[in-house]
């Protein structure tokens, strides 16, 4: 348990890393851990993991190594297939998310485990105390206000955590996980929807938790994050251990190699150099609302070129998914206009916007851009389905004969591996599934293509494969808007930047003004002055 | 006297309402929605007289409420553990209870379709200022407080808020969501049991095949109406409540129904319970997660 | 989710897997409604049993009520007629994400629009009967409409909204029934409607008429609409993912409108099925005994026949001998015609938790572990 009576002043100080495979006794043990899915996929094969108390452990690996299956294992909520977990010596079942906290361990997910409509507060004391006694929560209040001096996590108790930011809901995630008194805290991936100012700061707290006692396991495909913060490393792919090592003297390279093995990530393709042009869309004082009403958008203006990768970059939820929403027809245009070509595209429905050029790889693919019971075939056509070009005699009949050979051809263009054309779209790899929807959207010969987080959850190779159709797209001369949260994603493709923030361009940057950190403080809220338009 | 005669009325007929309401209240909260509200009244309208028949208007109740348990656990347990279609679950329930009660006055009574309650298997009612008046009115309110300070001010309210909301962050704070939810299903049977008690053993006083006659669907407007609070369903118990005693009342009168036709004033509490819904329904938000199952991973 | 990336000579694999999954998933489909079936069946046997009936006269008499004889099976698919259509209006609205539960009330004004049309309009054989079905099919769709608005403007759930109009119709056709549509010479049912109108039994001496080609001229084009044309196309969307169905072009309001005027049509012909092509009466009764709990049938019918159009006439065929046989069951056996109920209503509980089976085999699977001798390998396994 981590002592709470140490002085907080200076504990991140003292941190001095701990590991096993620096000799120190192991603590935690996962042993031989398997993990097959009841529909026969192998997540995890014989996985090993040791690590020792107080010691910060990297989990690295890409998507889908098994990094948040393994640690879902440990933190109750998945059972293993076989393999045993030792703690101390001593064997333990974690059969629950009860068992674990009972043991001492809590995670801190990816995606946020709070109730939305509770406070703070509530969020933390939920699950605890007699089932009909009162919620303790005035004493819960005093506990988690030094819970927070101590730990420099400061968080408001009494509003509903719907309308909080991220960031500080990432805090009080960790502040309900360490109010459990709990020795082992798994983070996966804390880092996704903080700034690198937040991170600086989470990575703090952190090594202040592990000097009083505290072991941390850290979930990530970020390297810098391994290098920063831990004292020992596993590295995992395709759900075996490629292997364990120490961080100090390890350098980005080793561990990048580890981490993807062999596949290397391919260079992004050459772009053509041509001469600007016509701007193909123009953004002027676009003001858009939010779900609760609110302007999220806030008076936007920016144009895109032809031939040009336009990409918006920013912390998730700072109004990027409305903005594409609005262009893409999904959400009304509450001020300012918008021009396709010339044409103005206030208040059109995403068929009318179809129709004039507008294609739309949607951030949210399972929700929006594809019907995952549907048939590789059906989900190749839609947003086209009502066109001629698939009628047959009978008035309205689809001509499926026509669809096959349409699917086919996107299927053999944008290489989508899929074992037939009838095979239900959710049986595909989340790769070949957005290479299938950005076939599709490409297939519509459109003048601007909004790709949204188009990259998001996908492996190495699919990665590259949609980023090269992206420039390949650009050389064309058509017009890219991207919206990542990735920022090497849109420093390696982009021919402009514009960063957004709490709804708001903060700069639209050209290529030589490129710069991670500036960026970083940009994404944060900090405007340099120095700003270019 | 006829004011008197339609407050009680009112507040007779807000009974099976409201008290279906509630518990109904409490199980969406936690994340199970029931649709056979219905077919549980009758059912258990059904075992309430067999229970008083035999033992008194206490066995009656008692048998109600357990009959209502049993079918709210049947239903929790498809929903929850069997990850089953809530809606078409609470289908079947509708449609088997017709069966069950059709074949079972038969059985019970040898009479085909309607069976007279005696005075001494009826809860006996309290004498007021306006006229008798069953207790069970007075159960309704304290159902409701229970319902309302179960939800508000206990750690068992937190959680069954959570199973509604985000049953994944429930279970990542240790809530076992699957007996929470469980728990919601039994509650709201239980309650609709007791309505469906009410109905038959003191309101109408008999059974039939359709004894509800679409009560447990106008308990789920009125759980719509109230917005998951207890408070609000004794509200919307009441309006719903006074139409469908109005109709009652004045499909007696004669004056009335030389005027308008008894068919129409027998229509009114459904044309009301459409109006209301349509009209309140405006920015009414369900539990995010309710009416889904929850399943790890 | 395969953790890793589809290599191509891992195809052909994937294909036989994919072939097998597709062929197992449809047997298991099957199965699941059989396993229903049979427990439907089991639970009413139990029920019969246990009120002191012989459930196996009972059953027996079911039998050869709807399969005796070719009068019998005439019956059986007289019965099934009405119920392909009802069974439609609710497997067209799952299909498409709603639980319209309106059929009923939606069938009940369909039958008024028959009888209003049927007994007051002379005209040629063919016109008459057209314009009757024309006119419940009319009847049915406006009927459906209110809620098809509600749902689309208020957000008023539609099993509310569905209910409550099936209640108001229920109580304008009472109305009707006595002080508009009334025969003068018969307490009991409305005015008959016109000869002309009438369409006759197939077979002399059962109940059976053309109008069955009407309900599966239904279902083929329910079929057509669902799999072969945009519209069913958008429909099947908005049922799997409402979100996608603006993203793909479609208009969600129109959508939900379509689906429940669609849906509405084919109630009110079942409505009509019910008047013009059910001999001998040709009238609805006072009570509505001839549209009696028909509606809520067909929400059981397409439930079994997985809102399918062939499985739901399969289905209709199946509920509508049972509907054909209870009198004979109850003459038989004395069981009262509500039995066959009890077979619905669990027969749709089972269906309703497929996953049920799924869990049962794991846990006899554990149990029997359990009894062999204890696996040597890893101290600890978890039997998926």
């Amino acid at each position: 348990m981590p002592d709470r009576s140490a002085p907080p002043a200076g504990a991140a100080d003292q941190y001095k890393p701990v590991s096993v495979l620096a000799g120190a006794p192991p603590w935690l043990e996962m042993r031989g851990i398997t993990k097959v899915y009841p529909d026969g996929t192998r997540a995890l094969e014989n996985v090993d993991l040791v690590v020792a108390k107080g010691e910060i452990h990297g989990l690295l690996g890409e998507n889908g190594a098994g990094k948040s299956t393994l640690m879902k294992i440990l933190s109750g909520i998945l059972p293993l297939t076989s393999g045993r977990i030792l703690l101390g010596g001593r064997e333990v079942s974690l059969r629950s998310t009860h068992d674990a906290l009972a043991h001492g361990i809590g995670m801190v997910h990816q995606h946020f485990s709070l109730v939305p409509t509770f406070n703070a507060l509530d969020n933390i004391i939920l699950g605890r105390g007699a089932l009909l006694a009162s919620p303790a929560r005035a004493a819960a209040r005093a506990r988690i206000r030094r819970l927070m001096e101590e730990t420099g996590l400061h968080v408001p108790l009494d509003i509903p955590v719907e309308q909080l930011p991220v960031g500080t809901q990432q805090r009080i995630e960790i502040l309900k996980t360490l109010d459990r008194n709990v020795d082992l805290l798994i983070l996966d991936e804390p880092t996704a929807a903080l700034t690198p100012q937040e991170t600086d700061q989470l990575f703090t707290v952190l090594r202040g938790l592990a000097a009083r006692g505290t072991t941390i396991i850290l979930i990530t495909h970020k390297l810098r994050e391994v290098l920063a913060l831990t004292s020992a490393v596993t590295v995992l792919r395709h759900g075996r251990v490629v292997g364990s090592r120490l961080t100090e003297g390890a350098t980005a390279q080793d561990l990048a190699r580890m981490m993807v093995g062999t596949e290397r990530m391919p260079d992004v393709k050459a772009r053509r150099e041509h001469q600007k042009s016509e701007p193909v869309l123009r953004v002027a004082g676009l003001t858009v609302k939010g779900d609760g009403g609110q302007d999220v958008v806030k008076n936007v203006s920016f144009e895109i070129n032809a031939g040009e990768i336009f990409a918006i970059a920013g912390v998730t939820g700072n109004g990027q998914s409305e903005l594409i929403e609005a262009l893409a027809g999904l959400r009304p245009i509450a001020r300012g206009r918008v021009y396709l070509l010339g044409q103005p595209i206030n208040g059109k429905s995403p068929r009318e916007l179809y129709r004039m050029g507008i294609a739309h790889v949607p951030e949210d693919r399972h929700r929006l851009g594809m019907v995952a019971q549907f048939s590789v075939l059906e989900n190749s056509i839609l947003g086209v389905h009502h066109e001629p070009r698939f009628r047959r005699g009978v008035p309205g009949t689809i001509h499926w004969g026509k669809v096959r050979r349409y699917a086919r051809d996107i299927v053999r263009r944008f290489q989508v591996v899929t074992p037939s054309l009838s095979t239900p779209m959710r049986s595909l790899s989340g790769g070949n599934q957005q290479k299938l929807v950005v076939g599709r959207e490409l297939s519509k010969s459109p003048s601007l293509v909004i790709a949204g987080q188009p990259t998001r959850g996908l492996d190495v190779a699919a990665t590259a494969a949609i980023r090269d159709l992206l420039v390949d797209i650009r050389n064309e001369g058509k017009a890219v808007l991207l919206v990542s949260a990735d920022l090497d994603e849109v420093l390696a493709l982009a021919d402009r930047i514009a960063v957004m923030y709490e709804g708001e361009i903060m700069a639209i940057l050209q290529k030589d003004q490129f710069d991670r950190e500036r960026i970083g403080l940009l994404m944060g809220g900090v405007r340099d002055g120095s700003a270019a338009g | 006297m006829l004011i008197s005669s339609l407050i009680l009325g009112a507040l007779h007929a807000m009974v099976p309402l409201t008290i279906t309401a509630t518990g109904e209240i409490l199980s969406e909260r936690a994340g199970v929605v029931n649709i056979g509200l219905e077919g549980i009244l009758l059912i258990s309208a059904f075992a309430a007289v067999v229970g008083a028949e035999a033992g008194g208007p206490l066995a009656g109740l008692m048998v109600g409420l357990l009959t209502g348990a049993l079918l709210g656990l049947i239903h929790g347990i498809i929903a929850v553990y069997f990850r089953g279609d809530q809606t078409v679950s609470g289908v079947g329930l509708n449609i088997l209870a017709l069966g069950v009660v059709a074949i079972g006055i038969v059985d019970r009574w040898g009479a085909a379709g309607f069976h007279r309650v005696e005075r001494a298997f009826r809860v006996p009612p309290l004498s007021t200022p306006l006229g008798p008046m069953s207790p069970m009115v007075i159960v309704t309110i304290l159902l409701a407080a229970l319902t309302w300070y179960l939800l508000q001010h206990t750690n068992l309210g937190l959680k069954i808020q959570a199973c509604g909301e985000n049953p994944a962050a429930a279970d990542a704070a240790g809530v076992r969501v699957e007996r929470v939810r469980l728990f919601g299903a039994v509650y709201a049977g239980a309650l609709t049991g007791i309505a469906g008690a009410y109905l038959s053993i003191d309101w109408l006083a008999t059974i039939t095949e359709n004894l509800p006659a679409g009560r447990g669907f106008i308990a789920l407007a009125t759980v719509v109406f109230s917005r998951l609070n207890p408070w609000l369903a004794v509200l919307g118990g009441l309006i719903f409540g006074f139409f469908d005693s109005l109709g009652l009342v004045a499909s007696t009168s004669q004056a009335l129904t030389r005027v308008i036709p008894y068919q129409f004033i027998q229509m009114m509490p459904y044309v009301v319970t459409l109006l209301v819904v349509a009209g309140v329904i405006g920015r009414f938000r369900a539990p995010a997660a309710s009416g889904q199952p929850y399943r790890r991973e | 989710m395969d953790p890793r990336p589809v290599e191509p000579q891992e195809l052909d694999a994937i294909t036989r897997r994919e072939r097998r999954r597709q062929l197992r998933a449809a047997l298991g489909g099957l199965a699941e409604i059989l396993i229903a079936l049979v427990i439907g069946l089991g639970v009413g046997a139990l029920v019969m049993r246990g009120a002191g009936y012989n459930w196996r006269l009972a059953y027996e008499g079911l039998l050869i009520g709807s399969f005796g004889d070719q009068w019998a099976i005439a019956d059986t698919l007289a019965s099934a007629t009405p119920l392909i259509l009802t069974g439609l209006v609710f497997g067209l609205s799952a299909r498409a994400g709603y639980f319209n539960i309106g059929a009923q009330g939606q069938m009940v004004v369909g039958a008024l629009a028959a009888v209003a049309v049927g007994a007051h309009l002379s005209a040629p054989p063919v016109v008459a009967v057209t314009l009757a079905f024309l006119a419940s099919a009319l009847a049915g769709a406006i009927w459906a409409l209110p809620p098809a608005f509600l749902k689309a403007t208020r957000g008023v759930h539609e099993v509310i909204s569905t209910i409550m109009f099936n209640w108001i119709a229920h109580y304008t056709a009472l109305y009707l029934v006595f002080n508009v549509l009334n025969d003068p010479r018969s307490a009991e049912r409305t005015v008959r409607v016109l000869p002309g109108a009438r369409l006759g039994a197939l077979i002399p001496g059962a109940d059976m008429t053309a109008a069955i080609f009407v309900a599966v001229g239904v279902a083929v084009f329910m079929y057509w609409l669902l799999w072969h044309s945009p519209w069913g196309y958008e429909m099947r969307i908005a049922g799997l993912n409402p979100s996608a169905l603006r993203y793909a072009g479609a208009n969600p309001l129109w959508s939900v409108n379509l689906t429940f005027i669609l849906a509405g049509l084919a109630a009110g012909l079942a409505g009509a099925t019910q008047i013009i092509g059910r001999p001998p009466t040709y009238a609805l009764y006072g009570d509505l005994s001839n549209v009696r709990n028909l509606g809520f049938d067909g929400i059981a019918v397409a439930l079994i026949g997985r809102n399918h159009p062939l499985g739901i006439i399969l289905a209709a065929i199946f509920i509508g001998a049972m509907g054909a046989g209870a009198r004979m069951m109850q003459i038989m056996a004395g069981v009262p015609l509500d039995m066959v109920r009890i077979v619905h209503g669990t027969v749709i509980i089972a269906l309703a938790a497929p996953e049920a089976w799924t869990l049962l085999g794991k846990f006899l699977g554990r149990a029997r572990a359990r009894r062999a001798p204890a696996p040597p390998a890893p101290a600890k396994t978890v039997h998926r």
